[in-house]
């Protein structure tokens, strides 16, 4: 992308190069073409403030030279001598002449330009003129040729030398070369100004930094050089622009304000090239450039005005210091911390300012007519080294927008990457933590159960006096114990059925043994989301505190086990038929379990019913 | 280690006595188990190992086979679970039964699967134990809520399982034995059982005599035996150890 648009700039600049070392050629004033006749001398009838003079003139013709600014009117007669008729078609071509202007050749009006009876209208000047001879008007010997001109101020009107002679040479070879330079030459650059400030404008638009602050940014270089060019394309519009829309005092003081404008905001562009928007010691520039804008409008202004275009060339004259100062600091910069673009541009500004002091002085103070200005030409320099900038520039934010979008995904991935890992050890932690939980349930199980079993029946032995049934039901009871509490290792949480059949599946051998008739009357019941492992094992010791309770002490001849679920509220029910208890007196070991669980207990005790109830929900 | 056979016992007495071979390695069980088998007037002794390797010679060469097998699971030389095999091969009327401590659904499954028909706990009285092998050869299964439990859960994952198997026509080895593994009253006797019903109270419950309902359990232990060999079949045949039958 960025190539291709390399290649079109060395292509544009190539071109460049070869419109400005052709330029001199046509500018100079080219021999005289075998046959043609150039017309130099004869003699001026002037009206100035109605005053009329004749005198002999010598062309070219600078009205302003001659004048002072004064606009008038001028009537030159130009005689030349033919020896023949001639035989193939004639033609007359003028470099320059205005502001407005009538042709004619032997008392016969061969052409007319402009208006002559209106004046700050029209401008011919700007543009080379051919006039095609009709045959029969050209005779042997003396013919005259007439051109009357009403002249603006400070319009650049007057008249330079004319050439006459066969419509081929004269045509093809002089009118037409100076029109290309002078006409299309014009059009090409307006072209490329405009096309160069356009992409800088899109830039300026599309580029938008969301800066840290928060408030979008704008590139200023984009928006100068926008500007510059912008200012330029309408300045060297002027050149093909015959009628302007305005009358010449607005238009002339616009064309000024461009010219201004295009300076200063080239000015701008080297100013945020320099870096020197960022240095306070160099803000101040800011307001002598302003001010040149200013001042050419005023300037201009007095100038047409008043008629009196000293005022603007000697404005002009102050502009041009203030921008070689300009130039001189900026190159100065440049050396110091030298890149290709500001280098580039540097160059392009000395080469400008060179030109623009050639053309201030050819144009406003010199006596030649018909030259035309060289800095549209450098100027082209300028706008190929501000394409390049911008373009680098853009090209250089792209990249790395690219890399931060790189460096951005990099940095998601990293993060992806420390969370993965933070995962991981919470993972890790989590399960160490459910296996310390799992450690730490297996001891307290084998203390409060086995263990407390074992030993109490170690002392039931040491004392001595222990019968042997008690010992063996302490054994069992161990043992069962036991059995239960592998059991519980796979009583899915909250299912109190199964851990109730697993119960009764235990200990109905020992109920039997002990010739208690067994009742079960247990409803498939939901399960209790709350009951968590641990909490599952704490209910079996419950049960199994209660249902021993019963085999102990309660001399009962039935144990009911009742299980059921009112509307989702499980209740458990151990119900026997022995001597009971005072109800009053909650064992502790089942208050405490009961309240670890979240279980209600509730206890109801009479000889021959005992009832030990769960609630859950 | 082999104790002498009772040999003489087989042919006396009318009703039919029940020779006990006993794989256990602990002599104080093996002796707590001659007991309770000598006591029985339904069962004698055959004699007792205690290791697997041991038992494995016995069976080889044996020429009496033996009815009843109890068999610990923890050998010093190995599992109890290859007697059980090797005997259920071996010998097809012979019914090995575990010795468990605990009665853990683990074993107890592994066991059922290796051609078990049902276990013991060690800690059951002498009487009982007898009790347990005379009533297991009358057509009684001794099963746990617990074991229950997990049957079902089995014969669930099964059942999903072959549903997901069945378009497949190659999968018919694995589908055939899943749907018929258990029959709806097989089914409903274990949900039974799984919530604790003793047999008598499922019987009363479904209006069938508990001989049914014991029928039923033992019949089961045979089908997950046989399930656990065609389950063997089939993932030797899938992993290639086995050519396709047919």
């Amino acid at each position: 992308m960025f190539g291709r648009a390399g290649r079109a700039l060395a292509e544009l600049w190539l071109a460049a190069t070869l419109m400005l070392t052709a330029q001199p050629a046509a500018a100079a004033p080219a021999a005289p073409a075998e046959g043609t006749i150039e017309l130099r001398r004869g003699t001026v009838w002037t009206t100035v403030d109605g005053a009329t003079h004749k005198a002999p003139v010598e062309l070219s013709y600078h009205w302003d030279r001659q004048h002072g600014g004064r606009p008038g009117y001028a009537t030159f007669e130009l005689p030349f001598t033919l020896e023949a008729e001639p035989e193939v078609p004639w033609g007359i071509f003028i470099p320059r002449a205005g502001s407005v202007l009538e042709v004619w050749l032997n008392d016969a009006l061969l052409q007319v330009y402009g208006d002559l009876t209106r004046g700050n209208g029209a401008d011919y000047a700007k543009a080379p003129l051919y006039v095609p001879v009709p045959g029969h008007l050209l005779k042997a010997g003396e013919n005259r040729l007439q051109v009357r001109i009403r002249a603006d101020s400070a319009r650049r009107a007057g008249l330079s030398r004319v050439t006459i002679g066969a419509a081929t040479p004269v045509r093809t070879d002089l009118f037409e070369s100076a029109y290309a330079w002078r006409f299309t030459g014009s059009v090409l650059l307006t072209a490329f100004s405009l096309i160069v400030g356009s992409i800088a404008l899109a830039l300026w638009l599309t580029q938008v930094d969301a800066a840290a602050t928060g408030w979008r940014r704008r590139d200023s270089l984009y928006f100068w050089a926008a500007l510059a060019e912008f200012c330029w394309a309408i300045r060297v519009a002027d050149g093909v622009i015959a009628e302007p829309p305005l009358p010449w005092g607005a238009w002339g003081v616009l064309m000024a304000t461009c010219y201004a404008g295009w300076a200063a905001s080239a000015m701008m562009f080297c100013y945020q090239l320099a870096g020197w928007d960022g240095s306070p010691r160099m803000r101040w520039l800011r307001w002598p450039m302003a001010g040149m804008v200013a001042g050419t409008f005023a300037a201009s202004a007095i100038a047409l005005h008043r008629e009196q275009p000293y005022w603007l060339t000697g404005w002009l004259a102050l502009e041009i210091v203030f921008v070689a100062l300009f130039v001189g600091a900026f190159a100065v910069a440049t050396i110091r911390r030298p890149n290709v673009g500001r280098l580039l541009v540097a160059a392009a500004a000395l080469v400008t300012l060179g030109f623009g002091t050639r053309d201030w002085l050819v144009i406003r103070l010199s006596d030649t007519y018909g030259e035309t200005t060289w800095v549209r030409y450098s100027s082209v320099f300028f706008g190929i080294a501000l394409l390049l900038i911008v373009l680098r520039r853009f090209h250089a934010a792209s990249v790395q927008a690219r890399g931060s979008v790189a460096a951005l995904a990099e940095r998601v991935a990293q993060r992806e990457r420390e969370l993965a890992s933070t995962f991981a050890a919470l993972e890790q932690v989590a399960r160490d933590q459910a296996r310390t939980h799992e450690r730490e349930r297996i001891l307290r199980d084998m203390h409060d159960g086995v263990g407390s079993h074992i030993s109490s029946a170690i002392r039931q032995l040491q004392s001595g006096q222990a019968r042997p049934e008690e010992l063996l039901r302490t054994l069992c009871d161990s043992l069962d114990q036991l059995k239960l509490a592998i059991d519980s290792i796979h009583l899915p949480p909250g299912d109190v059925g199964a851990l109730l059949a697993a119960l009764r599946y235990r200990l109905e051998p020992r109920l039997a043994a002990a010739g208690i008739q067994f009742e079960w009357a247990v409803d498939e019941v939901p399960d209790v989301k709350r009951l968590d492992a641990q909490a599952m094992r704490q209910l079996q010791f419950l049960l199994f505190e209660a249902i021993s309770n019963v085999l102990q002490h309660a001399q009962a001849r039935t144990l009911r086990i009742e299980a059921e679920a009112l509307a989702g509220a499980v209740q458990l029910r151990v119900i026997d038929d022995g001597r009971g208890f005072d109800a009053l007196q909650v064992p502790r070991a089942l208050a405490e379990r009961a309240a670890a669980i979240g279980a209600r207990l509730a206890l109801e005790s009479r000889p021959g019913r005992t009832v030990v109830q769960l609630g859950f929900g | 280690m082999l104790k002498p056979m009772n040999i003489e016992a087989t042919d006396t007495g009318k009703t039919h006595r029940w020779g006990v071979l006993v794989v256990e390695d602990d002599s104080r069980a093996r002796a707590f188990f001659e007991a309770s088998v000598q006591r029985s007037a339904s069962l004698f002794w055959l004699g007792s190992a205690g290791t697997v390797h041991e038992a494995l010679a016995w069976m080889a060469q044996t020429t009496i086979i033996p009815d009843v097998l109890l068999v610990d699971l923890g050998m010093p030389d190995g599992s109890g679970l290859d007697v059980i095999r090797e005997a259920v091969a071996r010998f097809p009327g012979c019914e090995p039964l575990v010795i468990s401590v605990f009665g853990d659904e683990e074993n107890v499954l592994a066991s059922i699967e290796a051609g078990a028909v049902g276990y013991i706990h060690k800690d059951a009285a002498p009487e009982d134990i007898a009790q347990t092998i005379v009533e297991m050869k009358a057509g009684a299964s001794p099963i746990s809520p617990m074991i229950a439990r997990r049957v079902l859960a089995k014969y669930r994952s099964l059942q999903l399982a072959g549903t997901l198997a069945a378009a497949p026509p190659e999968a018919a080895l694995g589908t055939t034995t899943a749907p018929s593994l258990l029959s709806a009253r097989e089914h409903e006797v274990l949900t039974l059982i799984a919530r604790g019903f003793s047999y008598a109270e499922i019987a009363r419950l479904k209006g069938l005599s508990v001989h049914t309902v014991q029928t039923h359990i033992k019949n089961l232990y045979g089908k997950l035996a046989v399930h656990s060999k065609s389950e063997a079949v089939f993932e030797a045949t899938r992993l290639g150890l086995l050519s396709h039958p047919g």
